[in-house]
């Protein structure tokens, strides 16, 4: 799986301990913080501050996409713009390619934003002056490349999003869909290692947006890109993420892959996130599967699946003959069974552990 | 100290200020008188070089380019009566106190309305002043100026310079400031210099803006010039003073519909030329 590998991979953004706090005696606020440990309610009464952001710490690897849930206020816009130092931090370090980027001048400051880090917007934010070749090729064009050159990059970049044929076309001529992609071509035009994504499809009708999310997924994937995703959809975190933060009222509440939070939900708000998120292709065998020891048949005539075939697969597997279980082959040797019964806890979100306990 | 010993210090001070200042630096406003008599005379000799209808011709060719064949016709038609009325050299004379005095204030003005475009502690600080020129009866201007400069075109102009500026301040410094925040964070975030920051990002949003602003400094400057008649601007201005001065209501007609033909004609110009940029 690309998640195991992806452990192992180097880690490209290294958030650690972060807090923000806005408001006019911040410094004041960060103290208090720091030497009494008050509460966000405490900061907002005494020192009329907001806590943006508390406490966050995550790691994003190289290759992986992370994704940050949150509603709205919950500090997740936040928390991608410390990433990239648009708002600085009031605390905590943020590494960048193991460089704290807070100490960074100025100019290794713009050069890491131009080279090492894209940032796409929920408002798009195209120049209105400039066509769409302009446009995506803006990021070059601030760096001084050429303009033979820096068009070719944004023609390319241009190309994979699928448009082509619009360059010279004016972004007020495009609908919010192809915007969005022009976006993204701009980000992708200054071979970033790493795309932050803020919000990027929200504004867009559904059936565009998750046809853009499944482009966003694939595109990253195949060019080997990091990114960071904001949204407040969970569907759109668990369809596009490799793993998923949960943010709450600034902090983190819980890190991990779409299977573990929705299979092990940290608190009950978020178990009341993931209540209606449909498992079937979600959960996969290895977190539903029972002990072979404990499975009374006889074990070689079931079907076999994999550890990570999902619910989906299960049933079908289940379904095509006349067993009431499948064995789960992992490596040539049976490592559990999964029977109808936990089949049927896995689409609830329950483990047979987890049934039996409670 | 009672009140009137008061003011009439006061009073002395402010006159003596201004003797001492014409006494002492005589040489300073010479030079300065110079130098915008001398831009005044170089616009006016442009103007007046070549017979009227070619300036006519030059102008419809311009409204013809920024506005259509309609507006060209009018503005052709419309100068060439300026002459036929007699005032041609009235009505050039006039035009070329306009452009010299907005072309002065906006080299004054538009710096001015970047850094405080830029500075918004700066920005603070000249509202009060721009608030200031703004409410006080423009022709306060001419006194100082004609006590300084003496009568002619330069205390014209220094006085239509001062009325001219502040409406360029005010909306370069709008339109610097008012960039959009997600445009600012794009810059940021692709990395942007200082300097770049300033002419891709916010400069394009702000050519709207500072256009209207140059436009309206034109109009400060027209109504301005006229006023300005009365300290021997020459031009159409003092053709109305002096049409007053002897009830001759045919002439200030006249020199009227002259001066509505001028105002009409640059202000069409300017602002079509401003939508033509902002609009692309």
């Amino acid at each position: 799986m690309d998640i195991k590998n992806s452990d192992a991979a180097e880690v490209l953004i290294d958030c650690q301990s972060v807090w923000k706090v806005f408001g006019e005696k911040s410094t004041e606020a960060i103290r208090s913080i720091t030497q009494r440990g008050l509460t966000k309610k405490q900061i907002l009464q005494e020192f009329n501050c907001v806590v943006g952001v508390s406490d966050a710490s995550l790691q994003v690897r190289r290759g992986e996409i992370f994704c940050i849930m949150g509603l709205s206020g919950s500090g997740k816009s936040t928390l991608i713009r410390l990433l990239n130092r648009l708002i600085a931090p009031s605390l905590g370090k943020v590494l960048v390619k193991g460089r704290d980027i807070a100490a960074l001048n100025d100019a290794d400051l713009r050069q890491m934003r131009a080279k090492n880090i894209g940032m796409v917007f929920q408002s798009v934010a195209l120049l209105p002056q400039r066509n769409v070749l302009e446009n995506a090729a803006f990021g070059l064009e601030v760096q001084g490349v050429g303009r033979d050159e820096r068009n070719r990059a944004a023609e390319a970049a241009l190309a994979k999003v699928g448009l082509a044929d619009w360059t010279q076309r004016y972004p007020s001529e495009l609908s919010g869909g192809m915007q969005q992609r022009v976006g993204l071509a701009r980000a992708l035009t200054s071979d970033p290692e790493i795309i932050l994504m803020d919000e990027p499809f929200s504004a867009l009708d559904p059936l565009i947006r998750r046809q853009l999310q499944d482009e966003f997924r694939q595109l990253t994937k195949d060019l080997g890109k990091s990114a960071v995703f904001i949204t407040h959809d969970l569907d759109e975190a668990i369809r596009i993420g490799d793993r998923i933060a949960i943010m709450k009222d600034g902090v983190i509440i819980q890190v991990g892959t779409a299977e573990e939070i929705v299979m092990n939900p940290a608190d009950q708000y978020v178990a009341d996130f993931v209540a209606g998120i449909s498992r079937l292709h979600l959960v996969k065998a290895h977190s539903l599967m029972a002990p072979v020891a404990g499975y009374a048949g006889n074990v070689d005539a079931l079907p076999r699946c994999a550890p990570d075939a999902d619910i989906d697969a299960l049933i079908g597997a289940i379904t095509g003959g006349h067993s009431d279980a499948v064995a789960i082959a992992d490596n040539g040797g049976i490592v559990g069974i999964v029977t109808i019964r936990n089949l049927l806890l896995g689409v609830r979100g329950e483990t047979a552990d987890a049934s039996r306990a409670a | 100290m009672d009140q009137s010993a008061f003011v009439a210090g006061f009073d002395e001070v402010v006159d003596n200020a201004l003797y001492w200042l014409s006494d002492n630096a005589a040489f300073l406003f010479d030079f300065i008188r110079t130098v915008l008599e001398g831009l005044y005379d170089g616009v006016l000799w442009l103007l007046t070089l070549p017979p009227f209808y070619v300036i006519a011709v030059i102008a419809g060719l311009l409204a013809w380019r920024l506005l259509g064949i309609g507006f060209a016709a009018g503005i052709a038609a419309a100068l060439a009566c300026c002459a036929w009325m007699g005032l041609w050299d009235e009505t050039m004379s006039t035009l070329a106190l306009v452009i010299a005095a907005t072309v002065i204030a906006l080299a004054i003005s538009l710096p001015i309305g970047v850094a405080a475009g830029l500075m918004p502690r700066l920005d603070r600080a000249l509202v009060p002043v721009l608030d200031l020129i703004q409410t006080l009866p423009p022709y306060i201007y001419l006194l100082p100026a004609i006590a300084l400069l003496g009568f002619g075109p330069a205390t014209a102009l220094i006085a239509t310079v001062i009325v001219a500026m502040p409406p360029a301040i005010r909306l370069t410094s709008l339109g610097i400031h008012m960039t959009p925040n997600e445009f600012i964070e794009l810059g940021q975030a692709v990395g942007t210099s200082r300097w770049q920051m300033f002419w891709k990002i916010r400069m394009p949003f702000a050519v709207p803006a500072i256009m209207a602003g140059i436009n309206q400094s034109l109009m400060m400057a027209f109504g301005m010039v006229v006023i300005a008649g009365i300290v021997g601007s020459g031009g159409l201005g003092e053709t109305i003073y002096g049409a007053i001065r002897t009830l001759d209501i045919a002439t200030s007609i006249n020199a009227s519909i002259a001066i509505v033909i001028l105002t009409m004609m640059l202000d069409r110009l300017t602002q079509s030329a401003a939508t033509k940029r902002g609009a692309k």
